[in-house]
């Protein structure tokens, strides 16, 4: 059943791409505006770097999960996968994984650029590079996912998203910019495992959360 | 359902809170001593009595929020749901006299009102959190969602303080530190007066909540009564 659900959101995004396509273009010209407005040499750009690349994730992760959801609130789509006998934490699952993929393709398209438009060095440590961003997408993907059910059928869903999620996601940012950080300047993980310790424990606690209460979320 | 102030127990509530607060501001102001006498900011220290307390009962608030939260998920009774409301809304309100004592205190002994200090920071974002929980019952829709999603929210704000604290504890490790002296360093006179000021602050929460539960059931009678529920 849940690969049945994800496959549905990934369906449609394959045959529409809205998602993605959206979220990409809305950070490469954010890239674009920061590249303007902060003229600077790429050593100088380099310290606050990863701050603003995280800061571009979050904003395009409120633009794709507020599309996601809001797709399930037209003819009333999660009405009838709600009617359907189907786990309900089922439901998060499925969220969960596609919102997490959706942000990792529009970081494929997203990170290239940045480090080609702002001309930074790329870090030597790639592979826990990728696990830093694999482990805070999951992240905030989890606790963006559950928010977003909170919201999906209040009014002004679409600033009450922004409004709970920003707060409750500010551990996580802060940990995903220290770790991308220590990344970019070639510290041993040694240094930073802290940081890397409160990302875990993030998803952990997050996804959990979701499972055990989607129930009530999305109870009619 | 009578009036809330023709009950006894209330009452008397009030009248003891409000000699208790009068009595703590007397003994803070011309009694208390301070806890660093070399120091220029004498006088400002005196605000943590009122500051701590107000740190205590907000966290309390919002912990009840959660118990609440809890409950009415587990029961789908109302009456967890009002508990919790009551709750998120003092909670709130302490919360804010968290953040602005805070800063004063900060003005007098650091010269600058904001530091990125992790508790005031955890307050803060708290804070921000709850204005988004107010929002969210404004516009949520109909009461059974409203509740049932304010629950959950109540829940998992809970859940990111521990982590919210333990990064920002990391992040701000080099930013001044927060007085922290230990329990037992304290001369009684300065604990006593401390805790004198905490049982007012906590009674007068319980007052509160306890005041606006009543209020949240007779707006929940007059609705029944005008719709015919």
């Amino acid at each position: 059943m849940f690969t049945a659900l994800l496959k549905k959101d990934l369906l449609i995004e394959l045959r529409s791409k809205e998602i993605v396509i959206s979220m990409a273009s809305f950070g490469v010209s954010v890239i674009l505006l920061y590249s303007f407005s902060f003229n600077e040499s790429p050593k100088t750009f380099s310290i606050f770097a990863s701050g603003l690349l995280w800061m571009v994730f979050l904003f395009i992760s409120v633009l794709g999960l507020h599309r996601s959801f809001s797709l399930e609130k037209e003819f009333d789509a999660i009405g009838l996968v709600l009617s359907a006998p189907v786990n309900r934490s089922l439901i998060f699952l499925s969220k969960w994984v596609s919102g997490f993929l959706f942000l990792l393709m529009a970081q494929i398209i997203i990170v290239p650029l940045f480090w080609l438009f702002l001309a930074l060095d790329i870090p030597s440590q790639i592979g826990l590079w990728l696990l830093v961003f694999i482990m805070a997408d999951l992240g905030i993907a989890a606790v963006g996912s559950l928010v977003a059910g909170i919201t999906l059928r209040a009014r002004m869903s679409e600033v009450l998203l922004p409004i709970l999620l920003f707060p409750l996601v500010s551990p996580l940012l802060i940990a995903a910019v220290k770790s991308t950080d220590a990344l970019m300047v070639g510290l041993p993980f040694e240094e930073w495992k802290v940081w890397g310790a409160i990302i875990f424990t993030f998803v952990i606690a997050f996804s959990v959360t979701g499972v055990l209460i989607f129930d009530y979320v999305s109870e009619e | 359902m009578n009036s809330f102030n023709s009950k006894r127990i209330p009452n008397i509530m009030a009248v003891i809170i409000i000699i208790m607060l009068g009595a703590g501001l007397k003994i803070v102001v011309d009694y208390s001593l301070t806890v660093d006498k070399e120091a220029g900011y004498l006088w400002a220290q005196k605000i943590f009595y009122y500051h701590v307390p107000s740190a205590w009962t907000a966290f309390l608030g919002y912990f009840i929020v959660m118990i609440a939260g809890v409950q009415f998920l587990r029961t789908g009774n109302r009456k967890w749901d009002q508990i919790g409301v009551a709750s998120a809304e003092f909670g709130t309100f302490f919360c804010l006299l968290v953040l602005i004592t805070g800063p004063i205190w900060g003005q007098a002994a650091w010269g600058q009102p904001w530091t990125w200090e992790p508790r005031l920071l955890t307050t803060l974002i708290l804070f921000l959190l709850y204005i988004g929980y107010f929002m969210l019952r404004q516009f949520g829709g109909h009461y059974e969602r409203v509740a049932r999603n304010s629950a959950v929210l109540g829940i998992i704000a809970f859940l990111d303080v521990p982590i919210v604290y333990l990064s920002l504890k990391f992040w701000s490790a080099d930013t001044q530190a927060h007085p922290q002296l230990g329990m037992s360093e304290q001369s009684s006179l300065v604990l006593n007066v401390f805790f004198f000021n905490l049982a007012t602050f906590t009674l007068l929460f319980i007052y509160m909540v306890w005041y606006r539960i009543h209020i949240l059931k007779l707006k929940q009678k007059q609705l029944e009564l005008t719709h015919g529920l």
